[in-house]
Order: C-alpha cells, then sequence, then structure tokens
C-alpha cells in the first residue's frame, strides 16, 4: 500500500459509512427524547427497498429517496402509536419492528431483485468530481452530503433551539417536562418518526451509493452497528460523525490491507469485525468511569412515560 | 367519542390471560385479510400455519424440538425483565455456551462415559453464565446499560464462533469446511421418545420452565424479583439489592441461554457448525413476552412461536406462500400483543356526556 | 445467519459410504418402488431462485427438467429460504411425508440432516448437493466449476492491462481454493507474471461489504475480477469503474454491468435433474456421486462480450474444448504454491478429487 491509497480509501469509507452515519443521526433524536428503537435494522431494510421500487418505476432518485424516508418514518409511527400510546415496551416492539421489516422487504422487494439500479452520481461536473484530488470533496453522492448537512443541522437543533432544548428536557427529564405543559408523547412521536425517516434514507444509500441493486437482507446488519455508533458517540452528533467514519475505517482498511496482500493482516479478521462493538462497550465503561458513575445516555430511555395527573 | 379510557385500579388478571390469546386470533383474521388482498389464499394460509402444525401428529415432534430451546431461554429471560434488567444478549449467551460445550467435546472426544453430557451441560451453563457476567458486572460497577452491552457482545459471540470453526476447532475429517467433528455417542443427547427425533432437551425444557415458575410464583425469591422490578425502593428494605438482582438475572439469563446452546450442539446439530445462530435468543425475547414473564406462560407462548415456524414451512410447501410472510405473521402477532397489553392496565368505558370526554392525545395516554 | 456458499466438491473415489440403511422408523408406511408413471420431486434451497445465482441456477434446472420431462409426469415443490442445520431436517421430513420421490438438498449444510432423514424413508430418494457422502437412498451431485474459472482465467491472461486479476470469496472453504487456483494457474499460462489477490469479505451475506472489497481491489490495480460470491455486486463495481471487466458467478450478469460482464460461469443443473428424475420414473434410480463439467453441458459458458478481441475468445474457446475433449487439463503442472512446494511437476496433473481434498494451499503468484 502507498500514500496514493490515501484518496480513494477516504472515497470508499465515506461511502461505507455515510448509511451508518444517517441511520445514527435519526435514532440519536430518537434517543434524545427518550425513546429507544431497536427496529433500525427493519426500518432501513424498508427504505431500501421502496427506494429501489420507486426508482424502478418512475426513474426518480430523489423522489425515491423521499418515498423511501415516508415508508420507513410510518412503519417507525407503529412503534411509536405501540410504544407512546400504549406504552409498550420498548424492547420488545423494536426487535418486532424489525422481523416486520425484514419480512416486508422481502416479500415487496421480490419483482425488484435481478434488476440493476442506477446509481445517485456526484452532483458537479465531472471536471471536480472525478478529478485526482479534488474528487476527496466534490466526488460522493449527494446523500454524503445530506448526511453532513445533518451532522450540523441536529447539533443546531438540539443545542440551539428552543425545540432542541425541549426535546432533550422530554428525553431527561419527562415529568418535569410535562408539568410545564410540553407534550411529552408528541415531543416522542416527531422524534421517532424523524429516526424512520432518516433510516429509510440510510436504506436509500445501499442501492444508491453502495451497490445498485435490491437483494433479501440487503443492509446485513448495518442498522445494529448504527445502534451501537449512537452509545459510541455518547449521544452527541459531531462525535457520530466521528465515530461513523472511524468505524467505516477499520471496515476499509481491512479490506484494503487484504487487497494489498502480503502480511498486511495484523489481527484475525475475525476481531477486526468484532472491533466495532468491543470499541462501543469499552466507550461506554470510559464515559462512566470519568463522570463517576453517570453515563451520558438519556435519563429517561426507555423508560415509558404515563402522566402522572 | 363514546368511550373513554380510564386505568384501571388493579391491572386486569383476565386481561393478562386474555390478551395472547386475543393477539393470536386476531393476527390470523388480519393475515388471512392481508395475504387473501395480496392474491395468496389467505384462509389456507392461516390453516397451514397455525392449525396443521397442530392437527397433524407427525408435526408434534418437530414443535417439540423447535421449543424446546425458545422454552429454556424465554424463561431465563422472563425472570430478568421481571426484575427490570434488559438482557436482549441470549443470543451471544446461547452461542458462548454451545462454544463451551463444544470445548468440552471436543477436549473428551476419545473419551466415553455417562458424565460426559453432565459435563457438557455444565460447561455450557458456564459459559453463558460467564458471558452474562461481563455486562452484569458493567451495569453493577460502572452503570452501563445492559441493553446496549449485551446487544454489542452477541455479535461479538459470532466473531468467535467462527474464528473458532475456521481456525482450532475444524474438523480434519470434513474436507476442509468449516465445522468441527461429530460428537460421539455419549456427547450426543438421547432420543427419549422411540421412533421420533424427540432429544433430551425438550423435557429439560419443560422441567426447568415449571421449577423457575414455581420459583417465581411461591417462593420468596420470586417475590423478591418481582418487588425488584416494582417497586426498587421497597425491595431494598426487604434487604435486597438491586446490584444483587442485576447480577442474578443475568446469571440467571445467561445459564439458562448457555444450557439451551449445550443442548443444541449436542442434540439437533450434533456438532459446532457456523450456522449454530439460529436466532433462538432473539425468538426468546418475543416468547418471553408473549408467555407475559411468566414461565408457565412461556412454555405456551414457546410452543405457538415453534408452531407458526414449523406451520410457516407447512404452507409454503402446500400452498406456496413466500417465506417471509411468516416473519409478517410473528411481527403482527407481537405487535397486537404488545397493543393489547395496554387493556391490562386500562379499561374502555363508555360516556355518558360528550364534555366529559378527554382530548384524544391525553386519553391515549 | 445461514451459509450461502458452502459448496464442496467430491470425487468417486473419495466419497464415503454411510453403513447399510437403518431400519424404517415406524412412523411412515413404506410403499413399494418401481416403474412409475409420475414422479413428485422436490428442491429445497437455502436462498430465493431471484437470487441470480445459486438459487436461480437450480431453480432453471428444475424449470428444464420439467420442460423436458413434461409437467404431466412431473410435479415439483420448491422450498426456499431454509436455513442450514437441523432447521432443514424438518423440511426434508416434511417433504418425504408429502410423498415426494426425490428430494433434492442443493447445499453444503444439509447434509447431517439428510443423512439423518434418508434412512427413516427409504423409498424416497435424497439427492445431496455439493455432498461427500452417500446412503442406500442418497446420492450426491455437484459440478466441476473450477473447469469454468479456467475460462474466465485465459480471458483474464490475456485482457488485463496490469496484470493483475482479484478473486472475492466469502470464506476459505474448499471450493474457493480450486476455483481461485484454477482461475490463476490459466491466467498464468497468457501472462507469466499475473498475480492474483484473493480477497474474503468473512461474511456469508453482505453485498455492501463485496462491492467495498471490489472497491479495494480496483484502487490497487486490479483490472479483472471475478467473484465467488452470489450476486452482481463486484460486477457493479467493474462496471461503474470502468475497469476492464468481471465476470457472472452462477448465472448471464450482463444486466447488470453491459460493459464489464465479458462471459459467465453458468451453472445448468438441467442435465443432471433430467438424469436423476427420470431414473426414478423408469425405476432405475441408484445410489451414485456425480461430477460432471463442462463435457456434460453442467458448467456452461455464457456469451462471450462483443468488445473481447477475437483472438482472446479463440483462445478461451481452445481451452473450453480442450477441457471438454481432455487435452487440457485444469491442474496440469508445474504448480508450485506460494511456499515453494512442489504439487505436480511438468506433464502431470494433480487429480480434481486429490486437489479437493487438500487444497489449501495458493499457487505461486497469488496473494491472499
Amino acid at each position: 500500500m502507498s500514500f496514493d491509497l490515501i484518496i480513494p480509501i477516504i472515497i470508499t469509507l465515506v461511502g461505507a459509512s455515510t448509511p451508518i452515519l444517517i441511520a445514527a443521526l435519526g435514532e440519536l433524536v430518537a434517543e434524545k427524547s427518550g425513546v429507544l428503537n431497536l427496529g433500525v435494522e427493519g426500518m432501513m431494510l424498508i427504505g431500501a427497498v421502496v427506494a429501489v421500487a420507486v426508482m424502478l418505476t418512475t426513474g426518480n432518485h430523489y423522489l425515491a429517496i423521499i418515498c423511501a424516508a415516508g415508508a420507513s418514518a410510518c412503519s417507525a409511527l407503529i412503534f411509536g402509536f405501540l410504544t407512546l400510546s400504549l406504552s409498550a415496551n420498548q424492547v420488545a416492539t423494536g426487535l418486532a419492528l424489525t422481523i416486520l421489516g425484514t419480512g416486508f422487504s422481502a416479500l415487496f422487494g421480490q419483482p425488484y431483485t435481478g434488476q440493476a439500479v442506477p446509481l445517485l452520481r456526484s452532483p458537479f461536473a465531472p471536471e471536480l468530481a472525478q478529478h485526482e484530488v479534488l474528487r476527496i470533496f466534490f466526488g460522493y453522492s449527494p446523500l454524503v452530503y445530506f448526511s453532513l448537512i445533518m451532522v450540523v443541522a441536529v447539533w443546531w437543533f438540539l443545542q440551539r433551539t428552543r425545540w432542541g432544548l425541549i426535546l432533550r428536557a422530554v428525553g431527561e427529564s419527562d415529568h418535569s417536562a410535562h408539568s410545564i405543559g410540553y407534550s411529552v408523547l408528541g415531543v416522542r412521536y416527531l422524534a421517532v418518526a424523524f429516526g424512520g425517516a432518516m433510516a429509510g434514507i440510510a436504506g436509500s444509500c445501499f442501492p444508491f451509493i453502495l451497490t445498485p441493486q435490491w437483494v433479501e437482507r440487503l443492509t446485513s446488519g448495518r442498522g445494529w452497528i448504527a445502534l451501537a455508533l449512537v452509545v459510541f458517540a455518547a449521544w452527541k452528533p459531531f462525535r457520530l460523525l466521528a465515530g461513523a467514519y472511524l468505524f467505516g475505517l477499520i471496515a476499509t482498511m481491512e479490506l484494503y490491507a487484504k487487497a494489498a496482500g502480503g502480511n498486511f493482516r495484523i489481527l484475525p479478521s475475525e476481531l477486526w469485525a468484532a472491533l466495532p462493538y468491543l470499541a462501543t462497550i469499552l466507550v461506554l465503561v470510559l464515559i462512566s468511569m470519568r463522570r463517576q458513575g453517570s453515563t451520558s445516555a438519556p435519563a429517561c430511555l426507555g423508560r415509558p412515560f404515563v402522566p402522572s395527573n | 367519542m363514546l368511550f373513554k379510557v380510564e386505568k384501571r385500579p388493579v391491572p386486569s388478571q383476565t386481561m393478562v390471560y386474555l390478551t395472547p390469546v386475543l393477539a393470536v386470533l386476531v393476527t390470523m383474521v388480519l393475515g388471512a385479510i392481508i395475504f387473501s388482498l395480496m392474491g395468496y389464499d389467505g384462509i389456507a394460509a392461516v390453516r397451514e400455519i397455525f392449525f396443521t402444525p397442530i392437527l397433524n401428529t407427525l408435526k408434534w415432534q418437530d414443535l417439540a424440538v423447535k421449543a424446546a430451546p425458545l422454552i429454556l431461554i424465554g424463561v431465563g429471560l422472563a425472570i430478568g425483565y421481571r426484575a427490570n434488567v434488559w438482557n436482549i444478549g441470549a443470543e451471544g449467551q446461547y452461542i458462548v455456551g454451545g462454544l463451551a460445550a463444544t470445548g468440552v467435546a471436543l477436549a473428551t472426544h476419545e473419551m466415553t462415559g455417562w458424565y460426559l453430557l453432565p459435563l457438557m451441560a455444565l460447561a455450557g451453563i458456564a459459559g453463558g453464565m460467564a458471558y452474562a457476567s461481563i455486562p452484569a458486572f458493567l451495569k453493577v460497577r460502572y452503570k452501563v446499560n445492559e441493553i446496549l452491552t449485551t446487544l454489542m457482545l452477541t455479535y461479538v459471540a459470532v466473531q468467535l464462533l467462527n474464528y473458532l470453526i475456521f481456525g482450532p476447532w475444524k474438523s480434519p475429517r470434513s474436507f476442509g469446511q468449516p465445522q468441527t467433528v461429530l460428537f460421539n455417542a455419549d456427547q450426543t443427547l438421547p432420543y427419549i421418545i422411540p421412533g421420533t427425533i424427540v432429544q433430551a432437551g425438550a423435557p429439560i425444557a419443560v422441567i426447568v420452565a415449571l421449577v423457575a415458575w414455581f420459583l417465581m410464583s411461591r417462593s420468596i425469591f420470586g417475590f423478591q424479583v418481582r418487588t425488584v422490578g416494582t417497586a426498587p425502593n421497597a425491595a431494598r428494605y426487604a434487604g435486597f439489592s438491586a446490584n444483587q438482582t442485576v447480577w442474578l438475572a443475568l446469571l440467571i439469563g445467561g445459564g439458562m441461554a448457555g444450557l439451551a446452546g449445550m443442548l443444541e450442539v449436542s442434540g439437533p446439530f450434533g456438532r459446532m457448525v457456523p450456522q449454530f445462530p439460529t436466532n433462538y435468543g432473539f425468538t426468546a425475547i418475543i416468547v418471553a413476552f408473549l408467555g407475559r414473564l411468566n414461565p408457565a406462560g412461556v412454555i405456551i407462548a414457546g410452543l405457538v412461536l415453534a408452531i407458526t415456524f414449523v406451520g410457516g414451512e407447512v404452507a409454503q410447501i402446500t400452498i406456496g406462500l413466500p417465506f417471509p410472510a411468516v416473519g409478517i405473521f410473528q411481527a403482527m402477532m407481537l405487535f397486537l400483543l404488545l397493543a393489547g397489553d395496554f387493556f391490562v392496565r386500562y379499561r374502555l368505558r363508555r360516556v355518558v356526556t360528550a364534555a366529559s370526554v378527554k382530548p384524544a392525545s391525553e386519553a391515549a395516554e | 445467519m445461514t451459509v450461502k456458499n458452502a459448496r464442496a466438491m467430491i470425487s468417486r473415489r473419495t466419497a464415503l459410504k454411510i453403513g447399510g440403511a437403518a431400519a424404517a422408523l415406524p412412523l411412515i408406511g413404506s410403499r413399494a418402488f418401481a416403474q412409475q408413471d409420475t414422479v413428485k420431486a422436490a428442491f429445497v434451497l437455502i436462498g430465493t431462485p431471484d437470487d441470480n445465482g445459486w438459487n436461480y441456477g437450480h431453480d432453471q434446472g428444475r424449470i428444464d427438467m420439467l420442460a423436458a420431462l413434461g409437467e404431466d409426469r412431473v410435479e415439483t415443490t420448491v422450498v426456499t429460504n431454509v436455513p442450514e442445520g437441523p432447521d432443514s431436517e424438518r423440511v426434508f421430513r416434511e417433504l418425504a411425508q408429502q410423498g415426494n420421490d426425490i428430494i433434492f438438498g442443493t447445499s453444503f449444510g444439509y447434509g447431517d440432516s439428510m443423512l439423518k432423514v434418508a434412512p427413516m424413508f427409504p423409498d424416497t430418494k435424497f439427492e445431496w448437493c455439493t455432498g461427500y457422502a452417500t446412503a442406500p437412498n442418497l446420492s450426491i451431485y455437484n459440478a466441476r466449476f473450477h473447469e469454468g474459472r479456467a475460462v474466465l482465467g485465459t480471458i483474464a491472461g490475456m485482457m488485463s492491462e496490469t496484470g493483475i486479476g482479484a478473486y472475492i470469496g466469502s470464506f476459505p472453504i474448499p471450493e474457493v481454493f480450486m476455483g481461485a487456483n484454477a482461475f490463476h494457474i490459466a491466467a498464468r499460462k497468457k501472462n507469466p507474471d499475473f498475480v492474483t489477490k484473493v480477497v474474503y469479505v468473512d461474511s456469508w451475506f453482505d453485498p455492501a461489504k463485496e462491492a467495498d472489497a471490489a472497491r479495494a481491489l480496483i484502487d490497487q490495480g486490479v483490472d479483472v475480477i471475478t467473484q465467488h460470491t452470489d450476486g452482481p455486486a463486484a460486477l457493479q463495481v467493474a462496471e461503474e469503474r470502468g475497469i476492464i471487466g468481471g465476470f457472472g458467478q452462477g448465472a448471464d450478469m450482463s444486466a447488470f454491468a453491459p460493459e464489464a460482464h465479458l462471459t459467465s460461469i453458468i451453472d445448468k443443473w438441467g442435465p443432471y435433474y433430467i438424469h436423476a428424475v427420470e431414473s426414478v420414473l423408469d425405476g432405475t434410480w441408484e445410489e451414485s456421486s456425480s461430477w460432471e463439467g463442462l463435457a456434460a453441458g453442467e458448467v456452461v459458458i455464457g456469451p462471450y462480450n462483443p468488445k473481447i478481441p477475437e483472438d482472446v475468445v479463440a483462445e478461451a474457446e481452445r481451452v473450453r474444448l480442450g477441457i471438454i475433449d481432455g487435452s487440457i487439463h485444469p491442474f496440469a503442472g508445474p504448480i508450485v504454491d506460494t511456499n515453494g512446494n512442489v504439487w505436480a511437476e511438468e506433464g502431470d496433473i494433480i487429480d480434481d478429487g486429490e486437489f479437493w481434498a487438500d487444497s489449501a494451499w495458493y499457487a505461486e503468484g497469488m496473494e491472499a
């Protein structure tokens, strides 16, 4: 391997990281409001299959992405209705959502397997997008730029807006927020729907950036990595960006090292594969140690809210 | 609105038992309608998925085999969930339990004797417990959320399995395929009902579930666990610390999942293979909820899930129902059950005047 | 998680014989077996027929068989998404109880289940694809895909400008060793400096990771790519990057990559399925081990992309026809591995069966 590879590696790792980043941003907002939705993998699959179906029918990438976001948001609202209005257990409901998404996407996607899907390529002129060096800035799919904009937007929303403050208050202390007069459930519904929409867009990254096709279980477990990433990033958007690219770097470097041949494999490949999960656990422990026993998880995460009026 | 939602003074016992039944029934009706609209024979689908496995006696052995690990893991999880400890990594504990039993089996492969299986069972339980003790330690010592750590560790366990099966444990006699040698006769569970494929796993699962049911409902221990779950502060006065509960809940859940792993690898599998993780650990979470976190209920719930798996295969063979349909049925059933939970704690009451009706958003709370 | 690609090879010599038929269990009635008018045949698949690869190939074989023997004489059932391991045991038993006369298990990991179920239904014929053990009512069958790989290697050796090709696999299993070596050895005959980079994605199913592996390889000079995983993920990256090309695996995949798709190895199970079902019809079915390749039409090289120069096509055809008439062998010496061990001297060949039983090595010039 040589330095010439730095730019190609960055291009590949950004692509690999983008769906995880987008899905994790959505989950971050949901979790900040106090809702743990384990159905990310299922929602991503729904998004991916809807994106392919709409793309192959209409030929419009952006319409496909919007429909993917809408479909996944609808599935998230099923989750929301059960966990919020009916205060059902979030863990079980999230798992059920993943089972539903896996089954639905496999069934709905059957007519679309075996067809190539056009990629959503860089919006910039070829002189920029394919330039040897400048492609590091201009060579990406619009979905990549969207993910970066959303990192800033989510940070700005959570830290700088009144609505963000309310959302965090709902996640940290639902009863206080309720007693001040905020609609805890209303906020959480919106957060869950946003999480679903983002998971759907993340799903559309698979056929539009990574591998332009539909096939059952296309996302192969990336939804669970997104869940890990939210924790790894300690619920902070910019750390989420860094974490997503770090996870992407681990996965990408492994492949580039293998492709380089020779003795580049320092660790058994199983350890590489387990690394993101082990790192996430380590980060959880470190956060807790630094703060003397309090994790940075939203205080109400996973707890149903029942007003005590 | 003609009805008003109000909280029941005490959770309805009738509803506790009625809602799972209703969830299954409504799933059948909705499923029949949805799949008919999609152009399949919806009624036949429901018949094949839910009734054929019960009516065809040849299928009973399959139900027993498929339900056993679900019940075993489900019971362990149910006890933990009662205490508000959310172990969702039973899949990982099941894998590590199976690996521990495999390790013993490979080390004693040249040996014979009745003690091999008990030894493997102990190893399986210990393996599952050891793996679950990681999140327990992190929760007690560092207050790290066990939902996240147990989930992460599941993926680590899969990699551990791959490492062993492609590396040190690969059989020299399987032409390079990633699998261990077949366990010897004394390392393989005996068939207990002649002429069927039912091995010792099924009765063990039922016995363990019944013992757990007795402990949970009739012993001080069960009372303590339930108290910790519902009222942690009260439990502290009763001399039962939250930390002890975390340890106990995870060790029980991990131990049972580990035992299930051992029973599977020494039973239906007969050797360790890469396909060993079959999602039993995740499906058991559904089983625990469908069984109302009650060990006796888990037995029934385990059977219901097994019916949908076995029936799903029948439906594919007889009426050509696509495989993913089974997942949709299962998800629907769980959604309806979780929705039904609401009616355990709340009831609808007719209201006389419109003036007393609450806004919908509040009423839904 | 399911195993998608675990397929092994077997020769008649290395097949294990499973001892005499175990006594039939009492729960199944026994039917007399002789010549019959109609046959019920069942196919157990690990995925769905629309995967454009392994499962598609088997389903096409079934369709070819139906066309040849007539739908009035053969009734087929297909069970999809059957996991390997104990879950498949149930499916095989159910199919036998439903009165199927012959049941094809089309993945390596069904073996333990089939070996358990077969003795319970002595009148039902079982066929284990890529298996390594037979029984009185259990046959095994496989195809010599590596023969097709030798043709692809010839094309790669002649067309590659960088002299670097790639082979993407899921895990290091025997068939991958065999296919990768056949590809590389053939390429080296055309370009003595040819290098084949072997990369495992370490996952049974992960199209996005396969695509990223292809990107990593192309970024490091690879201009001809071949993959041992189902689906067009790597080929689509070849198209996107505009390299010389790649090959379809299991089926023609030119729809996914019209420019990059040079040709394909097509699995044709039809001839075998026709033979097996016909022998049930006329009552001549017997325990056997089948391992056919290009000659029997079980492995077929698809249409060549028009962009391939004529001399390359001619050479590829020469190799294909040579393998068919026996004048060319994919593992003809000299063959030396990366550690300098000599596996075949000049003028020797490595027998396919021997290779399969002991093939955890890479020929000189391969990088893994």
